[in-house]
């Protein structure tokens, strides 16, 4: 992958950081627009989907309400396509979920690092706010902004460079058992959790008869296709 | 006191441009309260223009305060609070009226964005890309969810504009409880039906035996998660299985 490709990754992952709390919040953030955007840039479009999808059922586990602390999917599936890219075919699709999974790790924890560094910002010039100063207002919510910028930029980057090292290390390891265990293993842990999580929205009211009728009607396409 | 003043033609799109950042700053103290602040200081100008300096900046220091509510929804806090402003409202008036909105603006923008438009939109978004539609799903997705989105954030600020302190009316619109009303039932059905949809289209590229693996693994996992719930994210349990799949996998050469 070229020097050239990483770095549109890194726009594009850092883009995706932006969106998923600080500007605009048009989701381009959930992980079915950001894997598809990544496999683009890649010129590996199949690959994007799939791992869109994937994260996109891990993502039915996260309300994002409030306070509450949250794994970072959309820099993450960026990073998974780019390992998904790198070692190709199947091998892809289960490191593609080790990696993003990481990476979603580490993005939550980075939004917990930058909202108290905001806060202690806002803070050292709390006297000013409450005076009504209208530039430093609108400085303080700015420089937050970059703030969350530069970390989506490290989530991203942090993301592809262990693209990178699982690459070297994992990729020709695995014997054709494990490659084909791990991508099991991917997708039935996002089925579990996209299941589990959307259980816990839909309690069991009526709504769990949509639910149902839903799953019935699912299984019917595959089953016709 | 403020001054009572009437914008002839409030900037409510530049405010509305500010909306789209309100979550840029949040933080544990103030939560949305500074990115609310910015949004509703371009509807504050007139006081500034009526010679009132002090009742703008007083203004805009009470409109960066705490707040904490949807962030599609705040628009109608920005709004009421701005206009309530121009109207004379006391501090501790417009104090009283955005706590009073936090909590129902947070409760129905969650039902009705995070647990309906968001969760049916990206499941249509599934099925389509499960049935082959490809790129054309994700575009579909994202100028679907954003024309619903879009909707939502200017008909927020235009409410809370228009109504004022007596905001609370524009939340018992008929259109709005509807919306609320379906959207768990969409959202269950759409999901429901991106599941073993999504399933199949992962699994295309598996042997048959793997194929079994993975459906068991998957209810297995979906019962962990279920008894686990609140203890064990969808995150750890994928780390745990690929943990546990990778040391299978090399056991079994």
């Amino acid at each position: 992958m070229t020097l050239e490709l990483q770095l549109f990754l890194l726009v594009w992952g850092t883009l995706v950081g932006l969106d998923l709390v600080s500007v605009p919040q048009m989701m381009i953030a959930r992980p079915i627009v950001a894997g598809p955007v990544a496999g683009a840039i890649l010129g590996d479009l199949t690959t994007g989907l799939q791992l869109g999808v994937l994260f996109e059922l891990f993502q039915y586990d996260v309300m994002p309400m409030g306070a509450a602390r949250y794994p970072e999917y959309g820099p993450a599936t960026v990073a998974a396509v780019s390992t998904a890219h790198l070692a190709a075919g199947t091998l892809g699709l289960g490191l593609g979920a080790l990696v993003g999974l990481v990476t979603g790790m580490l993005g939550g924890v980075s939004i917990y690092v930058v909202r108290r560094a905001t806060q202690h910002a806002v803070q050292a010039v709390a006297g000013r706010l409450e005076a009504g100063d209208v530039r430093l207002l609108v400085r303080v919510h700015v420089t937050a902004i970059a703030r969350d910028a530069l970390r989506a930029a490290v989530v991203t980057g942090a993301g592809l460079g262990l693209a990178q090292v699982v690459r070297l290390f994992l990729a020709g390891g695995l014997p054709a058992h494990g490659v084909t265990l791990l991508g099991v293993a991917a997708v039935a842990a996002a089925i579990a959790t996209a299941t589990a999580g959307t259980l816990r929205v839909v309690g069991r009211g009526a709504n769990l008869r949509w639910f149902a009728a839903g799953l019935a009607g699912g299984a019917v396409l595959v089953w016709l296709r | 006191m403020a001054a009572v003043t009437r914008a002839r033609r409030p900037p409510l799109g530049r405010s509305l441009l500010r909306l789209f950042t309100v979550q840029g700053s949040w933080n544990y103290e103030r939560l949305q309260g500074i990115g609310v602040g910015v949004a509703e200081e371009p509807l504050l100008r007139d006081l500034r223009a009526a010679g009132n300096g002090a009742v703008y900046r007083a203004a805009v220091a009470r409109g960066a305060h705490f707040f904490n509510a949807h962030p599609y929804l705040c628009g109608l806090a920005v709004g009421a609070a701005a206009r309530a402003e121009h109207e004379g409202a006391t501090p501790e008036q417009i104090e009283r009226l955005r706590s009073a909105l936090c909590g129902p603006l947070g409760s129905l923008g969650d039902r009705l964005v995070w647990a309906g438009w968001l969760p049916v939109t990206s499941g249509l978004a599934l099925i389509g890309v499960a049935l082959g539609l490809g790129m054309d799903a994700v575009l579909g997705f994202l100028i679907v969810y954003n024309v619903g989105h879009v909707a939502l954030r200017w008909w927020a600020l235009r409410a809370g504009w228009a109504h004022g302190v007596r905001v609370a009316a524009a939340l018992h619109q008929p259109l709005l409880q509807r919306a609320a009303a379906w959207s768990g039932p969409a959202m269950a059905l759409a999901i429901g039906a991106a599941l073993p949809l999504s399933t199949a289209y992962l699994a295309a590229p598996f042997p048959a035996w793997a194929r079994g693996v993975l459906l068991g693994a998957a209810a297995l996992g979906c019962a962990i998660l279920w008894w686990w719930r609140g203890r064990l994210t969808g995150l750890r349990y994928g780390l745990g299985l690929l943990a546990v799949a990778a040391l299978a996998g090399w056991i079994w050469r």
